[in-house]
């Protein structure tokens, strides 16, 4: 009798042990904050409360916080070697300059930040910021998730972003996004590479025909310990940042992959680029399907001459290579057929949910507010990466003017084209990746190789 | 007949009845945890794979809708559909008989009385304890075009002669560069679960065998191989299972590329629902994928249903 009752009491055990494992939280970290935010959860119900029943209202972004409240702010860089100090330092800085003010950190790797969001707003914990790529804007506007940023930021910070920039952030006109700073795809080279080839490390290609001719000279060099250099480097890896990039080649090239209405676009242009790519890895110009990390590994070891990158990849080239400062240079995007050099903007870019809380969207506003301000953004360019700055009052950074790292590309961040939002933009950049695979990888031919990516690519725009 | 039951179930005896509560009792756990957390999930994404659903309808609240199986139809159209089952089937196929033949290979040698047998045993394990991203992010080094270990190692074994061996980015060797990885990580616990099978061989019957004149061959065959049967269909069904449902390892040394070489059906209804945010179609892969492993197991368990299980 005594082992039947200890059996039913631990098969009891083993239910209420399961029913209670479904009741965790996300893995999350929490910023500092003060004992008494924590003390006074009950206010904190009540204050939330009163802000429901006016829900409607406008949001307030200089409101004082004077009551305690918890926001959470989804952010994959504080796993990042090279950007996790920077953040959590400005977390440590923020918390103790706004006491009432407890950030509530998620995290997860780059790649499944978005579905960590997602997954946790399907269970009803929306965040309250998050900070990621441009491109992930349409997906999550799609998912009701991203907010219109005018309905809860300030309107000081908002009328001081770049117009261009805040329509590359927008749908239909309304922007969902405010990028903290901002690139094209530019192209970095490696001036030693340049020298030891015979070329003139200050003349970098302004155009693919005489990247082309460049590009033997370059390739014919071998590393001190006898490794080949590759001349060009052009991200084809399936990743969807490595569509964008090819995205980018094809604006190079005065073509389009999506008109305004989000249709798929196929012009010459964009039959130059994919042909262009083509040609690259039939040379053995570009080292074959490789992502931006392992194009900045080789252009670290001095095993790539140029590639094209956003600003902040210098960060993942410095971070392998201290000395990559002493040879790493830009140049704007090239030129390609009747192109201009046109590329697509990178941001990294803080979206905004609005949770219905406004005492949450202030203090919301707040930390954006502090993450923009001059001081953090020069601080950003001056220890974790150079970039360019996405407010019109920080035009005259002295960080930006005296980079020597981002002069050669002045100016081509004014040579973007808009990338049309379409929800499942994402998967369309694979099918892009999927493309120069076909052309490169596979031998497959121009003409065929974009008759298949017309057919997978309007699979995926018909979602 | 019925009488008799009907006589039996009247005498009952109180200490049968209370049997047959506390069995009930102990059942009740496992049935609840199976429906609740397998059966309602599977009905929930059936359902769904017919539905226009998406995330949106999550966050939102707002059911799906009935698409008229639009989601299949789409799926069929894009012909990644066939590919990625054909993808799927080749690499189970592959990897399962591997499997099979290397951890087999590996049981008999640990279970022969060769040196350092136990060093052997704890070391081999290695490989299994590793999470599975990281054994793929680990075998992605090792295949790294431009400075990866198994370029540096041909080069050197070819004198030179091969400098460019890039096994991912091949579309035709890609699968071939994961199977490895997957195989490297599988074999052990394959190893294991046949070692154990073998070391419960009648040393008797081998002996009879040997008197007899078998030789080594014919003992294995005849004697070894039907002895651990029952350790054989387990092990390979775990296998099957693994491999069918095998995504971190293509997800993390290639996300289904080059040029959807290796675009198996975990990698399209990942895509399907959590690139593309399009739920109810990733669903109607995953049903499809269910359906198919189904199948392949109910052909399997035909093969070896006289295999008794003890």
């Amino acid at each position: 009798m005594k082992k039947r009752t200890l059996a039913v009491v631990l098969a009891m055990a083993m239910v209420f042990g399961t029913a209670c494992s479904g009741g965790g939280g996300q893995t999350s970290t929490e910023a500092p904050a003060t004992e008494a935010a924590k003390d006074t959860e009950a206010a904190k119900t009540e204050t939330e409360a009163a802000a429901e029943t006016e829900a409607e209202a406008p949001v307030a972004a200089d409101t004082e916080i004077t009551e305690p409240v918890t926001i959470k702010f989804a952010n994959y860089a504080l796993l990042e070697a090279g950007y996790d100090v920077y953040w959590n330092q400005l977390l440590d800085e923020f918390a103790a300059a706004n006491p009432n003010i407890s950030v509530e950190l998620v995290t997860a790797p780059y790649g499944e930040i978005v579905n960590t969001v997602v997954n946790m707003a399907g269970g009803g914990d929306k965040v309250d910021l998050m900070y990621g790529e441009l491109d992930w804007i349409p997906g999550l506007v799609e998912a009701g998730l991203a907010a219109p940023v005018a309905d809860i930021l300030s309107s000081e910070l908002m009328s001081d972003i770049y117009p261009n920039i805040l329509d590359a952030c927008s749908i239909d006109g309304i922007a969902y996004g405010v990028p903290m700073y901002v690139s094209p795809f530019l192209l970095y080279y490696n001036k030693d590479l340049f020298e030891k080839a015979g070329l003139d490390p200050e003349a970098p290609p302004t155009t693919y025909d005489e990247m082309l001719e460049m590009a033997p000279k370059l390739a014919a060099l071998t590393t001190d310990d006898g490794n080949k250099v590759y001349a060009f480097g052009l991200t084809t890896a399936s990743v969807p940042v490595s569509g964008a990039c090819l995205t980018s080649s094809v604006h190079n090239f005065g073509g389009t992959v999506l008109d305004a209405d989000g249709n798929l676009a196929i012009d010459d242009g964009f039959r130059e680029a994919v042909a262009m790519w083509k040609k690259l890895y039939e040379e053995g110009y570009n080292p074959e399907n490789s992502k931006l990390k392992d194009l900045r590994n080789l252009f670290a070891l001095g095993q790539l001459a140029m590639y094209y990158d956003q600003s902040w990849g210098y960060n993942g080239v410095s971070s392998i290579n201290e000395d990559a400062q002493n040879y790493i240079a830009s140049a704007p995007p090239l030129k390609g057929g009747s192109g201009d050099g046109a590329s697509v903007l990178q941001a990294g870019t803080l979206m905004v949910m609005d949770n219905g809380d406004d005492l949450r969207k202030a203090a919301t506003a707040k930390l954006v507010d502090y993450i923009m301000s001059e001081e953090k953004i020069s601080q950003y360019f001056e220890e974790v990466t150079p970039a360019y700055p996405s407010r019109q009052s920080m035009e005259d950074l002295d960080v930006v003017k005296n980079s020597s790292i981002l002069a050669g590309a002045a100016g081509s961040v004014g040579n973007v084209k808009p990338v049309t939002f379409i929800p499942t933009l994402s998967d369309l950049n694979l099918e892009i990746c999927t493309l120069a695979q076909a052309v490169t990888l596979s031998g497959k031919d121009v003409d065929t190789a974009i008759a298949e990516f017309e057919t997978a690519a309007e699979n995926v725009i018909n979602q | 007949m019925e009488k008799k039951t009907r006589v039996r179930k009247i005498h009952m005896t109180a200490r049968e009845r209370n049997d047959r509560i506390f069995a009930g009792a102990l059942l009740l756990p496992s049935v609840l945890i199976t429906v609740i957390f397998i059966l309602v999930p599977v009905v929930d994404s059936v359902l769904k794979s017919f539905l226009d659903y998406k995330v949106k309808n999550i966050i939102s609240g707002v059911p799906g809708t009935w698409n008229h199986f639009a989601n299949y139809i789409k799926l069929f159209n894009s012909g990644k559909l066939g590919m990625a089952i054909v993808h799927t089937l080749i690499f189970v196929v592959g990897v399962v008989v591997a499997q099979f033949l290397l951890g087999m290979a590996l049981a008999l040698i640990l279970n022969s009385n060769v040196r350092f047998t136990r060093f052997i045993r704890s070391i081999m394990m290695a490989p299994w304890v590793v999470p599975t991203i990281i054994s793929g992010l680990i075998w992605m080094w090792m295949y790294q075009p431009q400075y990866g270990f198994l370029k540096f190692l041909i080069q050197q074994v070819t004198g030179g002669m091969v400098t460019d061996f890039a096994m991912l980015n091949n579309p035709a060797t890609a699968m071939l560069g994961i199977a490895i990885a997957a195989l490297w990580k599988q074999i052990p616990l394959t190893t294991l679960l046949l070692l154990s099978g073998l070391a419960n061989v009648s040393e008797d019957l081998l002996e009879a065998a040997t008197i007899d004149g078998a030789n080594s061959v014919g003992r294995f065959f005849h004697i070894t191989i039907p002895s651990i049967m029952s350790v054989i269909k387990i092990t390979v069904s775990m296998s099957i299972i693994e491999n069918f449902k095998q995504f971190p390892l293509f997800w993390t040394m290639t996300g289904g590329g080059p040029d959807n070489a290796t675009t198996t059906l975990a990698i399209l209804s990942y895509r399907e629902a959590f690139v593309s945010n399009n739920l109810g179609s990733g669903a109607a892969v995953t049903t499809i994928w269910m359906l198919l492993m189904i199948v392949v197991v109910f052909v399997y368990n035909r093969i070896f249903k006289n295999v008794e299980m003890d």
